[in-house]
């Protein structure tokens, strides 16, 4: 086993012990739990980086191209992401979501067959930095905004109907900090969003000389978008809270995995990850 | 034991409220008012007096008849009847009195099960007889360890957790919904006392700002000084309630005062922020169909008391597990108790010892004659005797010990011993061992 395979498997390892620390951890109320759920995610992240690291040495602006490349920095992206939530909202519940969705995410890496994207030398570090990096963040605030609405959905649903909160449910924030997740997604996720679209068109342009071409993954990022849209306008024009972003930070995010795994493994796509 | 632990007292169950009222023994001095004395028996006494229960724990001498002694004590320093509070009374000896301090110390036996004050009550209770000079051995063991049997019951159990009152239940909800409440502005509308309590309760969870508006604009003003609040106009209730995350409404408006189309215009200027409505008036001040609107979280009385009820018996759950530590804490306490009646025994043995030692030393040394006049041979022969008689009792000391560690052992031991060596000085009764008297010769 080469140092690159030892590498993936402790990342895997680590992603693995610490959802499942966190998860008991919610199950049994265990603050130790959590601290050890943390610091093997913590250790996982900084193995996973230097993973990263070595595979950019390995292989320069080449590795943009590679599938099991980009699957893995997304799951990085994930984890970062969770990170920074945790670091500025204190919501550890956000690691349930986080881990097991960077884990499945992070396999993909290490099981996919190796498959490349040509791309344009000259290109590399614009698309890679504006296009993938800006629509990882986005994504990923999004999978933390679903997974916040979820839980928000579920304790709205027991405070409005007056039903008794009790076991798990009681151990959760309060919903204003779960809107506030939400709100960190739409707020920086949308800008974000829009700028690795236009990216991505702008990239489109330059390889193929024209800015859409009804691409199934270009209709389905342009829907995602438009409803992102609403979304960041409704937060921001009309004031929408609680229920309703919500119930939208779900639905683009489903969508969004629908475009990212249904649409790049099973259609004709220029984001093909058939090999 | 020789020391008798009693405790009589009447509670919120035994007795009506004019009755607790009449029977009350505040700032009342066992010592100086005459309950501990040879007399009576008592050695030890604290008095419990709260609005919930009057309770008089003794330590005294078990061959007298405390209770009547602490009844007769009692009516005399409430110029009541002594019939009437033995109807109402409870008496507890010994380790059913400590189970049961125990537990009030708990508060397993409050009225609402749980509730914090109780403790604290029985601390000042406890300071006030160490103040007076009436607590001595027992009762400074006893109260010491109810304090921490309390704490036990407290870190162990969910006895105390949970909200069981309307107020608290209405500020947990009100951090489940804005978490921190220090941001949060509350708004009293009517100025009653249970909105009054609600608002003391939120402004001790952190909420900054009370706005008061009611109808009385004076009673408001009155109010708002008193909680430090700002009281609003009434006829500007529905321009100053956007400012407000949590409401609490409780006018005795005959119909409802804030209704869903008024709540819809606030929430947009607040552009959705989060509301809290507490309708604790009855009738409701609040249409109840606001709570259908987003952002909008409207509780009245009936379903904060839903709330407070299924505490309550998550509570009484709980309350089993309690009662388990109580229990083990007892065991443990009679435990001490019993090495404490041991204490005595030990003395009085040695000292019998030591009696018999000397007078057989004197016997002696008066054998002895001129002889004995050498104080070397005197110290000498002393020091024989002594340590003879103590070794002599080492065995059977170690023997009661060990006994004495054993549930009713170590009492039955003891007054076997106490008979045994006839340490209190007992005469025989007539009839005993009637084998071993000779059997007189007939007069035939």
């Amino acid at each position: 086993m080469n140092l690159t395979e030892t590498l993936e498997l402790a990342v895997l390892a680590l992603y693995f012990l610490g959802a499942v620390l966190h998860i008991l951890a919610v199950l049994i109320r265990g603050p130790l739990l959590r601290s050890g759920g943390q610091f093997a995610t913590l250790l996982g992240f900084g193995l996973h980086t230097v993973d990263v690291g070595l595979y950019m040495a390995r292989y320069g602006s080449e590795a943009l191209g590679h599938g099991p490349f980009y699957f893995s920095l997304m799951a990085w992206t994930l984890i970062i992401v969770s990170l920074v939530l945790n670091w500025r909202l204190r919501m550890h519940f956000l690691a349930l979501t986080s881990l097991p969705l960077a884990l499945i995410v992070y396999s993909f890496a290490t099981t996919l067959p190796s498959m490349e994207v040509i791309l344009p030398e000259s290109f590399m570090g614009l698309w890679f930095g504006l296009h993938i990096g800006t629509l990882f963040l986005s994504i990923c605030l999004l999978a933390m905004a679903a997974s916040a609405g979820a839980v928000y959905l579920f304790l709205e649903n027991k405070i409005k109907g007056k039903t008794k909160i009790t076991g798990l449910s009681k151990d959760l924030p309060s919903l204003s900090l779960f809107d506030q997740v939400n709100a960190w997604a739409v707020n920086l996720g949308f800008p974000l969003f829009t700028v690795g679209l236009l990216s991505g068109f702008l990239w489109a342009h330059f390889t193929w000389e024209r800015f859409f071409s009804w691409d199934p993954k270009e209709v389905a990022a342009i829907i995602v978008w438009l409803l992102f849209a609403f979304l960041f306008h409704q937060r921001l024009v009309n004031g929408w809270r609680g229920r309703k972003p919500a119930k939208l930070a779900i639905w683009i995010f489903a969508l969004s995995l629908i475009s990212m795994l249904g649409i790049n493994f099973f259609l004709e796509t220029h984001h093909s990850f058939q090999p | 034991m020789n020391q008798s632990i009693c405790l009589l007292g009447l509670n919120h169950r035994t007795a009506p409220v004019e009755v607790r009222e009449r029977y009350a023994l505040p700032n009342v001095d066992p010592k100086d008012q005459g309950l501990i004395s040879v007399e009576s028996g008592v050695k030890e006494a604290m008095i419990l007096s709260t609005c919930n229960r009057v309770e008089l724990v003794t330590v005294g001498r078990e061959d007298k008849d405390t209770v009547r002694e602490i009844l007769r004590f009692w009516a005399n320093c409430c110029g009541g009847d002594v019939h009437e509070l033995q109807d109402h009374t409870y008496t507890h000896r010994n380790l059913d009195a400590v189970t049961h301090l125990f537990s009030v110390a708990s508060s397993l036996d409050s009225m609402v099960l749980g509730e914090p004050q109780i403790l604290g009550q029985l601390k000042q209770a406890y300071r006030n007889s160490v103040k007076q000079g009436a607590s001595g051995v027992i009762l400074n063991r006893l109260l010491h360890k109810s304090f921490s049997v309390a704490k036990r019951v407290r870190t162990e159990t969910k006895v105390a957790s949970n909200a069981v009152s309307i107020s608290f239940a209405a500020v947990e909800l009100a951090k489940r919904i804005f978490g921190d409440l220090a941001n949060q502005t509350a708004m009293l509308v009517g100025a009653g006392e249970m909105a009054e309590l609600a608002a003391t309760h939120l402004l001790s969870a952190g909420v900054k700002r009370m706005l008061i508006a009611n109808r009385t604009h004076a009673r408001g003003c009155e109010l708002a000084s008193r909680i430090q609040g700002e009281a609003v106009l009434f006829a500007e209730l529905f321009e100053r309630m956007a400012e407000a995350d949590i409401v609490i409404s409780s006018t005795g408006a005959t119909q409802t005062v804030i209704q869903r189309r008024d709540v819809q215009s606030i929430m947009k200027r607040r552009r959705n922020r989060p509301m809290f409505f507490i309708d604790i008036a009855v009738p409701r001040d609040i249409d109840p169909d606001v709570n259908n609107l987003d952002n909008i979280y409207l509780y009245d009385i009936d379903d904060l008391k839903e709330v407070v009820e299924e505490n309550l018996s998550q509570r009484k759950t709980e309350a089993a597990k309690a009662m388990v530590i109580v229990q083990e804490e007892t065991e443990k306490f009679a435990c001490w108790l019993r090495s404490l009646g041991l204490k005595p025994t030990i003395l009085d043995l040695l000292a019998g010892g030591e009696r018999i030692a000397r007078k057989e030393l004197k016997k002696t040394l008066r054998r002895l004659g001129p002889k004995a006049d050498d104080p070397d041979v005197s110290q000498a022969l002393e020091t024989l005797v002594l340590s003879l008689a103590h070794k002599l009792y080492h065995q059977p000391l170690d023997f009661l010990k060990r006994r004495a560690q054993e549930e009713d052992a170590g009492t039955r031991y003891i007054d076997v011993t106490r008979r045994m060596f006839n340490l209190d000085n007992e005469l025989p009764t007539p009839d005993a061992h009637p084998d071993r008297r000779k059997p007189k010769p007939s007069e035939d």
